[in-house]
Order: structure tokens, then C-alpha cells, then sequence
């Protein structure tokens, strides 16, 4: 975070669930759709794919790099360059996700590195913006 | 903003000539030609085009000076950008948070109505 250039984004947030639920959410196709894309394609292992589509026809195209079972996860992150999507190329940016046990929930740090230049700050505070969000949403889930 | 915009100003930070650019007129308003003198092997038409796609993206200002043309970066122009982004992740975090918690929910649930019972028991006693 020293460079100027650099474009890292930073974020942590807690989920009332164990990191063993959570870690599916990011490897499982079925749970993936449950809140990212339409469809998706998942080899969670090292150099595995992880392609997820849109509702919108938007293709995210990544490669798992990392895995560490219910604790960490890398992916490169970037778009298919088709008609609407970002101009991410695939492979040009990075996503590393850490789960951390907290009693029973989970606390997810989020690291998102290589992003265009100019970002950063802005990513960096829309992350800030949407975490109030969230405690709104799992209030909602405890109240379900 | 219009969506075409965001699109537009994401596709113009995609190239690493342009990222360049933005670099260089983010430090201070340049004229085309001195901007074109910090890239040797491309040729000024190129670059005339890279200025072109940065100004109709909206990332960089442009103002006549005599027979120059001042180039400047806009600050607001990755701010869009970047919202958009940003907009993507907050949106699909939250989801993500959702439905793990909701996938772990009628456990939990069961999980507090046992103690709930166990707790009044103890308190019965």
C-alpha cells in the first residue's frame, strides 16, 4: 500500500455461519450461483478453473491459484471481453479470500489486487459504504 | 450515470499505454506533443487515438491553448468506473453473506431453542 500505483482493495466482514459453509460458497457451482452468476464452472483446485456467468450474459473468467481447505482461497478475476462486460482482462487482477473462525462465525478478509489505476480509493471506500449494508442483511437473517 | 459510460471508462484503463497516460496527466495538465514525447515507439497518430478513447471516456479534460491542446486528468471519470466495480462486489457479498447464514440458520436455530430450554430448567430448579 506503499505505491501510489498500486491498486490493492482491503475489507474484512463477519457471517453468522463456519468457515467450512462459507468455503462452499466459493468452490461448490451450485452454491456459487446462489449469489454470484447464472451458471458456473468450478475446478477448485491449483490452476483449476473458475469460470461464473451472469445473469446478464457477463462471463467472469479466473483460475484458482491457491487453495487452503476452509481457509484460503486465490483466484486471478477478470472478464471475457464480450459486449457489456468490464474491461478486466481475465487474468489481470487477483482476489484472495480469507476465512478466520470466530466462535461460530466466520470473519471473510477480502483482498482484491491489480485493479485498473486510479481504483483503489474508491473501491476502497465503496467496500466501506456497502458493509453497514450487510450488518442489515444478517439482522434480516436473524430475524427470518 | 449511463451504464455505456462506466463500460467506456473501464475499457479505457484496460490498455497499459492509456494506463500510462493517466499517469502522466494525473501529475499535471500536458500538451499533446509532450505527452507523446514520453512514448518513442509509438507513433502520434497512436497516441492522438489513446488521448481520443481517454477524453470520450470521460477520464481526461481537454482544453485549446493557442494551437496546443492541454490534456488533464479528471478525477470523476475512475470514480464512475470504479463504482461500478464496487457495485458488482457489494452487491453479490451481501448475497454470499445471505445464504451461508441462511444455510446455517435452522441449526442455529434448534442450537438456541435447546439452550433456551435447558437455561429454564436450571432456572425451575
Amino acid at each position: 500500500m506503499t505505491n501510489a500505483d498500486s491498486t490493492v482493495v482491503e475489507q474484512t466482514m463477519r457471517i453468522s455461519a463456519r468457515p467450512e459453509t462459507v468455503w462452499r460458497y466459493w468452490t461448490d457451482p451450485a452454491r456459487m450461483c446462489d449469489w454470484w452468476g447464472a451458471a458456473a464452472e468450478l475446478d477448485p483446485r491449483p490452476g483449476g478453473t473458475c469460470v461464473v456467468e451472469m445473469d446478464g450474459g457477463g462471463i467472469m473468467r479466473g483460475e484458482y491459484v491457491e487453495l487452503i481447505p476452509h481457509e484460503r482461497i486465490v483466484f486471478s478475476f477478470g472478464w471475457d471481453p464480450t459486449e457489456g462486460a468490464p474491461a478486466i482482462a481475465p487474468g489481470s487482477t487477483l482476489v484472495e479470500i480469507t476465512l478466520t473462525p470466530d466462535g461460530d462465525d466466520t470473519i471473510l478478509a477480502l483482498r482484491h489486487t491489480g485493479l485498473p489505476v486510479g481504483v483503489r480509493d474508491e473501491h476502497a471506500s465503496g467496500w466501506g459504504h456497502f458493509l453497514p449494508l450487510l450488518a442489515t442483511a444478517a439482522s434480516g437473517a436473524v430475524d427470518a | 450515470m449511463p451504464e455505456e459510460l462506466m463500460d467506456e471508462s473501464l475499457r479505457a484503463v484496460a490498455d497499459p499505454t492509456r494506463r500510462a497516460i493517466l499517469r502522466l496527466v494525473r501529475a499535471g495538465e500536458l500538451p499533446a506533443g509532450e505527452i507523446a514525447t514520453h512514448f518513442p515507439s509509438i507513433s502520434r497518430p497512436a497516441v492522438s487515438q489513446h488521448l481520443r478513447v481517454l477524453t470520450d471516456a470521460g477520464l481526461v479534460d481537454v482544453r485549446p491553448d493557442g494551437n496546443r491542446r492541454l490534456y488533464r486528468w479528471r478525477r470523476e471519470g475512475l470514480r464512475d468506473a470504479a463504482a461500478f466495480v464496487e457495485e458488482m462486489w457489494s452487491n453479490r457479498l451481501a448475497r454470499l453473506k445471505a445464504a451461508a447464514e441462511r444455510e446455517e440458520w435452522p441449526e442455529r436455530r434448534r442450537a438456541a431453542q435447546t439452550r433456551k430450554r435447558l437455561s429454564k430448567k436450571e432456572n425451575r430448579r
